[in-house]
């Protein structure tokens, strides 16, 4: 008898502490995806309502050459970051791992430092490192490639800059994601796999790298989704130039909306970026999955 | 003889402190060896040492006759199973079992017929297609010995590999380990701090303390001719009993000693000298102690009654515990005032700083 009533009060509670939760979620983000949603089929400008015009924004994308720069520009920041960022940060892991005593602690704490800076002071930190005239990197590029370049000013250099600046600013992260994933493997698989007539280089394709692997699916997935919404840096270091080669899809969001005062066409943009970062984020992290099945 | 494992004045020091003192062993080759001692006393590092997974810091490791000092672990010719099983969780009950054979380049066949036989031995053939994490704890201690077996290495170690088993399971195992000794017959060095593994699967037993060799011989001769205190408290279970006395006269192969709690005199055989005034230590084993009006007082505490065998918990007058060992007794005893004597065969002396008076 007390049973159906008992299971109803459990709900209920269960219920009202969840719908806080619930609320703020609706209130922060279901509510403005969906008014993003409808104002991307809308020509409404960044401030009041417009009309509805149906899917003309995103036909209008397919013919916008600067979103299609921006979009491979987005997929060349990928590849410039993800996997380096990745390997880096492994590489660092395998080394503090191997430290001992106060050292361990210390040189982790070298590498984890810029990921608690805020991206302003990164920026600033690497426009004054290279910068043209008084930048101590200058020297170094001169060294090497023969002259002075102004990296944030050069069509070739932007990206990659932007790159290694990013790296720098969010690997310490990802080392210590390694480094707890390290930390789990237990002593004696090492031992047993020494015994087992394992090279040290055998050891970590055989045993590191397999039991690793949730961790390196985790800190990939992570990354992509981070590396797709690349915009503070760019906006930063180098607005989107020189001539569009290092403008990206959110900055193109922020120029539609802020400064051309177009918030249908925005809503657009950003609900493209939106899709991708799902469907290739899920699609990657699935992968990632079947990887570990073998 | 041939030795499958010998230690020479082998020493073990993690920075300033050392854990192995000078120790030196020989293990004939197809024995059974079995380390006990108490934790912390430098088994498992000894057993390390062997493997090849600590260095030594001083003496030589022989096996087989060769010195294997500065070889690395794999070149040994030794496999270990580790008590938390050590398995690697991404790979199947096979792969796990094949891991060496594949590092070493054996042939698919070869591979294929090495890990069928130690699964057929181990009975582990219908779980060889499963993940280490679908096994019970004791399927995966078999798979982790079947990892040792398809190597076919001259000497097995074992670092408690039991403990993590439940009692009943425990003593299937140990029957099992006995077993498959017999069956390949290659040397097994086996670790444990259970007197009792000890005491059933072991040839020879090596009883360590803070990383000095106490005693070494077979499980019976340590039983009844412990050279000193602490290898005869360690072995037997329950426990010897200790007095605590006074040698108070003897001669002509007899030793009088007044205990110091209760002040009753037993005599004890002995072929040495003695001297009158010395302080003892008598060593009596349960199974021993016999009640009798006129012995040591002492009152029953407790009776553990297991049918067969019955342990009397009792008393002394400063309220020390003594345990003595009945069979068939059908008496209820608690609450009564005994007496306990034994025969001066059954009694052991120690000195002062615990060594055995012969
Ligand atoms: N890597 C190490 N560094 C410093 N000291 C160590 C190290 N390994 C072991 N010891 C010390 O050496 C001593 C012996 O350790 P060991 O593990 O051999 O003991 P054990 O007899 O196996 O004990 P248990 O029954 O608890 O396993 C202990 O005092 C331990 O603290
Ligand atoms: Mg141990």
């Amino acid at each position: 008898m007390a049973r159906p009533n008992k299971t109803l009060r459990r709900n209920l509670i269960a219920l009202s502490l969840v719908a806080p939760f619930t609320l703020t979620f609706l209130l922060v983000f279901a509510w403005p995806t969906f008014k993003v949603i409808q104002l991307s089929l809308t020509d409404a400008p960044l401030i009041g309502d417009g009309t509805w015009v149906g899917l003309q924004n995103y036909r209008e994308l397919l013919d916008d050459r600067i979103f299609w720069v921006a979009l491979k520009n987005n997929g060349y920041f990928l590849v410039l970051t993800i996997v380096p960022t990745t390997v880096l940060a492994l590489l660092i892991a395998l080394a503090v791992n191997r430290l001992r005593g106060w050292m361990q602690p210390f040189i982790l704490a070298i590498f984890f430092l810029p990921y608690i800076l805020p991206v302003s002071v990164v920026t600033l930190v690497w426009q004054w490192m290279l910068d043209f005239q008084f930048g101590v990197l200058q020297p170094m590029i001169e060294a090497i490639f023969g002259k002075r370049t102004a990296v944030f000013r050069d069509p070739t250099w932007v990206m990659p800059v932007i790159a290694l600046v990013t790296i720098w600013w969010t690997n310490g992260f990802n080392v210590l994601l390694f480094l707890a994933g390290l930390r789990n493997i237990p002593t004696e698989l090492y031992e047993a796999a020494a015994l087992d007539g394992a090279t040290p280089r055998q050891r970590f394709w055989r045993v590191t790298w397999p039991l690793l692997w949730p961790v390196t699916a985790l800190v990939l997935t992570l990354q992509l989704i981070l590396q797709l919404k690349l915009f503070d840096q760019v906006y930063l270091l180098s607005q989107g130039g020189p001539f569009n080669t290092s403008q990206v899809l959110l900055l193109l969001v922020y120029n539609e909306a802020f400064q051309q005062n177009n918030g249908g066409y925005a809503s657009a943009i950003a609900m493209v970026l939106f899709v991708i970062i799902l469907v290739v984020s899920v699609m990657q992290f699935q992968l990632l999955r079947i990887g570990r099945h073998r | 003889m041939a030795m499958g494992v010998s230690l020479k004045n082998v020493k073990k020091s993690f920075g300033a402190v050392d854990v192995i003192h000078d120790v030196s062993i020989e293990i004939p080759k197809g024995d059974f060896a079995v380390f006990v001692g108490p934790s912390g006393c430098g088994k498992s590092t000894l057993l390390r040492m062997i493997a090849g997974l600590e260095e030594t810091s001083g003496g030589r490791i022989e096996i087989d006759g060769k010195d294997v000092t500065d070889e690395e672990p794999a070149d040994r010719g030794v496999a270990m199973v580790f008590q938390n099983y050590a398995l690697y969780p991404h790979l199947t009950v096979y792969d796990n079992m094949a891991f060496s054979l594949r590092l070493a380049k054996a042939k698919k066949e070869e591979i294929r017929e090495k890990v069928a036989e130690a699964a057929r031995i181990l009975q582990l053939t219908e779980h060889l297609a499963k993940r280490p994490a679908k096994l019970s704890g004791g399927q995966r201690q078999r798979v982790a010995i079947g990892r040792a077996i398809v190597r076919q290495p001259s000497v097995f170690l074992f670092d408690e590999p039991l403990s993590n088993l439940d009692a009943e399971l425990r003593v299937q195992m140990r029957l099992e380990l006995a077993r498959l000794h017999r069956q390949i017959g290659a040397t097994m060095i086996y670790v444990t701090h259970d007197q009792v593994e000890a005491m059933t699967l072991a040839d020879d037993i090596f009883v360590l303390k803070d990383g000095w060799v106490q005693q070494a011989g077979s499980p019976l001769k340590l039983y009844d001719d412990p050279d000193n205190r602490f290898v005869g408290g360690f072995i037997g279970s329950p426990a010897m009993n200790f007095f605590a006395g006074e040698v108070s006269g003897g001669g002509g192969g007899r030793m009088e000693v007044r205990t110091e709690v209760g002040g009753k005199v037993f005599t004890a055989a002995r072929r040495g000298e003695v001297s009158s005034g010395q302080k003892v230590t008598l060593g009596i084993r349960p199974e021993h102690l016999k009640l009798s009006e006129e012995g040591l007082r002492a009152k029953v505490d407790m009776v553990e009654q297991l049918g067969g065998v019955s342990y009397l918990h009792v008393k002394l007058e400063d309220g020390s515990n003594v345990v003595v060992e009945r069979h068939g007794l059908r008496e209820a005893l608690e609450g009564q005032t005994v007496g306990l004597a034994a025969d001066p065969d059954d009694i052991l002396v120690f000195d002062q700083e615990g060594r055995r008076l012969r």
